[in-house]
């Protein structure tokens, strides 16, 4: 009996292995990984260095000269390979700024080629030390980054600038200005880990997003390969000498160690792309400890890893049970469009769930939430990662979590043995709760 | 008494509006080919998917192999080809049939080598590792017949073998068919055309709206319907044959023309002992034959051409 389920699990593995979609899905994912660890860093380096910036000066002090003198201090990187972010220059337009702005914007942002080009244009007024109002005129004002290098280069100097106007000697002030440094490390089990805030954040929300799109994607792949069974009327042969169950559970099983396989090569990419992060981005001329990056790709601890494998195996075999289910019911892809919706609402509620508690994540919210089997694949394995569970409730947790699965499986299959034989039309609703009373 | 392979206890199943099986009975003996006859929406493929337990009787019961256990149960016995044939369309053939023989229970070396070894007889082999879906359908057909009888099974149950096959390719697999039945085992098999029937099936069962309306072996049947008159020719001592064509207990009426002559035969009698009687008594005979009815005119004449015609809300799905 084992060994007919365990024929219809390699069918479904190795066929599906076997298409172009997996071995191309296999591949792009690293170099999504790849791309989300190295393109943000060439975008925060590149591009900003050399900006040539006119300061249109309209004051008739030295504020104008100041902000010039501030600009050209500003660098990027550190020590050698430090880079000037701007090539500034000074013009003193004191009761003409309008006409040397008229002036300027002809010449801005035209192409790399031209050497006169300039970047942008930095207007100062004589009340801007007052109003704290700047102008910039430039090609990049949509780079967010630029624009937040401009600004704290700035703020410094500005507010410099007031508490001098009132008499405060700036460089007491400034130090007592000075931001807190608060140098985060998360403290699990008693122990400090190398986590930084930023990176458990980033941590939970790629758990998220890779645990919604594996289900879906998935549990959607065992779904077409039901209906596609009944489209081409096999089912009338495998029917003949398996079981319905046999049949069901062979397909999820098959379609989940694809997903494991797939999910494994991405880990196994990923933690590689940790390793070498440096080394990578080296390659591309990026100095990792510059960017400020290192946080993007986290580190992953052991038990995180086994609790969200565990959970995501769990909530695989509940989603593609309903979504086999549906399957069943259904003649064409099109027909399960539909039927589809009560089991995006789960998945999409799962989601939220897991993203409302990234705040609080011991809230009572958050314990429920990790009680409701269809949301706790969500759910757990994201609370996991910012806060540990202690053992006696993660246990409580997969306790529950199973007892749902088993629940689900048991109507699922019962929907499914009757649903794979009927053709014509689409079965509701009403029809599905008569075959699940059916013995 | 010989062993019964399948037992259909009157059976009846209903669907919405109509009845499809109607009080059927019907028991297949071991070994040989048995027909299951019938027009267009007779109620043929609702009665075998019952014995193959894929859709359940509302009445009455099953049994295979002696056994009420089921078609699914007893799979690994049984081989099936049903009427709405499916493949997996982006898997190759040779791997098809290796996991259809797995699902059968078949290990995975054996099944290799016993699909090559079907792939080649049906001259599939150059075609073991394309994709099902580059095969023409009359190939497909082949390699799900193929997949039907890759485990040996004991039974085998078909559901309109040969339609849309080509002539050569159909001759191809009713040889087979008969090859299978040679070797003891036992072929079920449903058809409309009647020629194939006559000449492969051992025994026949008609069934029009659901109801049996013959069932028998073939030569019974024949003999009872249209076995009535056997014509003779004499070679010589033609006046032996006088005292055994006026047995009364063979020979109901006799037309004697001389060196022929036409016998209507008693009922009941068996021409095979007016055959053994004439020999024995050495008569000398260049002509003996049964003129017997075909099975079409049988088939026409018992199931009638209302018999054939579907009703509104018959059909076999």
């Amino acid at each position: 009996m084992f060994q007919k389920t365990i024929a219809v699990i390699r069918r479904e593995f190795v066929e599906r292995v076997r298409t172009k979609a997996f071995v191309i899905g296999t591949v792009l994912g690293p170099i999504f990984f790849g791309a989300m660890a190295i393109v943000p860093s060439l975008i925060l380096s590149r591009g900003s260095v050399g900006q040539r910036v006119v300061v249109v000066d309209g004051t008739r002090n030295d504020f104008g000269r100041r902000i010039e003198q501030v600009l050209q201090a500003s660098t990027v990187g550190d020590g050698p390979k430090a880079k000037p972010v701007y090539a500034p220059v000074r013009v003193g337009a004191a009761g003409r700024v309008q006409d040397v702005i008229d002036s300027l914007v002809p010449r801005t942002g035209l192409s790399k080629k031209d050497a006169a080009t300039l970047d942008g244009l930095l207007i100062v007024d004589e009340g801007s030390v007052t109003t704290g109002k700047l102008r910039y005129y430039g090609k990049n004002v949509g780079s967010l980054e630029d624009m937040r290098q401009l600004r704290s280069s700035l703020t410094p100097l500005m507010i410099a600038e007031r508490l001098r106007s009132v008499g405060v000697d700036p460089v007491v002030a400034m130090s007592a200005a000075a931001p807190i440094d608060l140098d985060t490390r998360k403290v699990a089990e008693g122990r400090l880990t190398a986590e930084s805030g930023a990176s458990t954040f980033a941590l939970a929300y790629a758990m998220g997003i890779i645990l919604y799109m594996a289900l879906v994607l998935y549990g959607t792949q065992v779904m077409t390969s039901v209906i596609e069974e009944k489209s081409n009327r096999i089912v009338e042969i495998l029917v003949s000498s398996l079981t319905p169950f046999q049949m069901m559970l062979g397909k999820v099983v098959g379609v989940g160690l694809v997903s494991l396989v797939q999910l494994g090569i991405w880990a196994g990419a990923f933690l590689l792309l940790q390793q070498y992060q440096s080394t990578i981005l080296g390659l591309f001329g990026v100095a990792s400890a510059s960017s400020g990056i290192a946080s993007i790709l986290p580190t992953m601890d052991p038990w995180l890893i086994v609790v969200f494998l565990g959970f995501f195996v769990l909530g695989f075999l509940f989603y593609s049970s309903v979504y086999a289910a549906i399957g069943s019911m259904c003649n064409t892809v099109q027909e399960a469009q539909q039927l589809q919706t009560p089991v995006m609402v789960m998945t999409i509620s799962g989601w939220f769930s897991a993203f409302a508690l990234l705040r609080d994540p011991t809230s009572t919210f958050a314990k429920v939430a990790s009680l409701i089997p269809p949301l706790a694949p969500f759910v757990v394995p994201v609370r996991y990662s910012i806060a540990r569970i202690p053992l006696p409730e993660l246990l409580l947790y997969v306790a529950s979590m199973v007892a749902g699965l088993l629940m689900i499986v048991w109507v699922t299959a019962r929907i499914y043995r009757v649903g794979i034989l009927m053709y014509g039309k689409r079965a509701s609703f009403r029809d599905m709760l008569r075959w699940v009373r059916a013995a | 008494m010989v062993e019964t392979v399948i037992a259909v206890d009157r059976v009846t199943k209903r669907f919405a509006g109509h009845t499809a099986v109607r009080d059927l009975s019907l028991s297949v003996p071991k070994g040989g080919i048995f027909g299951l006859l019938g027009p267009n929406g007779a109620g043929k493929s609702t009665t075998i998917r019952m014995i193959m337990n894929i859709i359940m009787p509302d009445e009455g019961k099953i049994a295979l192999f002696g056994s009420a256990a089921g078609g699914r149960a007893l799979s690994e016995r049984i081989g099936f080809l049903p009427e709405e044939r499916g493949l997996y369309k982006r898997m190759k053939v040779l791997d098809q049939l290796v996991f259809l023989a797995e699902t059968k229970g078949l290990s995975r070396g054996t099944a290799r080598s016993k699909a090559i070894h079907w792939l080649k007889r049906l001259e599939l082999d150059d075609w073991s590792n394309r994709r099902v879906e580059d095969l023409s359908k009359g190939m497909q057909q082949k390699v799900q017949f193929i997949g039907t009888l890759l485990h040996d099974p004991e039974l085998v149950i078909l559901d309109e073998p040969f339609s849309g096959l080509d002539p050569v390719n159909s001759q191809v697999m009713r040889e087979v068919v008969v090859e299978v039945a040679r070797s003891g085992r036992t072929v079920l098999f449903s058809t409309h055309i009647m020629e194939h029937a006559e000449q492969m099936c051992d025994h026949i069962v008609i069934i029009a709206h659901g109801a049996k309306v013959v069932d028998g072996a073939l030569a019974d049947i024949k003999r009872e319907f249209g076995g009535r008159h056997v014509a003779i020719t004499f070679s010589r001592n033609s006046d032996a044959a006088r005292p055994v064509l006026s047995d009364q207990s063979l020979v109901k009426g006799v037309a004697d023309r001389g060196a022929m002559a036409e016998i209507e035969l008693a009922p009941g009698a068996d021409p095979d002992v007016l055959l053994r009687a004439l020999v024995s008594c050495d008569v000398g005979l260049s002509k003996f034959e049964v003129a017997e009815a075909s099975l079409q005119s049988i088939f026409i004449a018992k199931v009638g051409a209302d018999g054939a015609r579907p009703t509104a809300m018959t059909g076999e799905k």
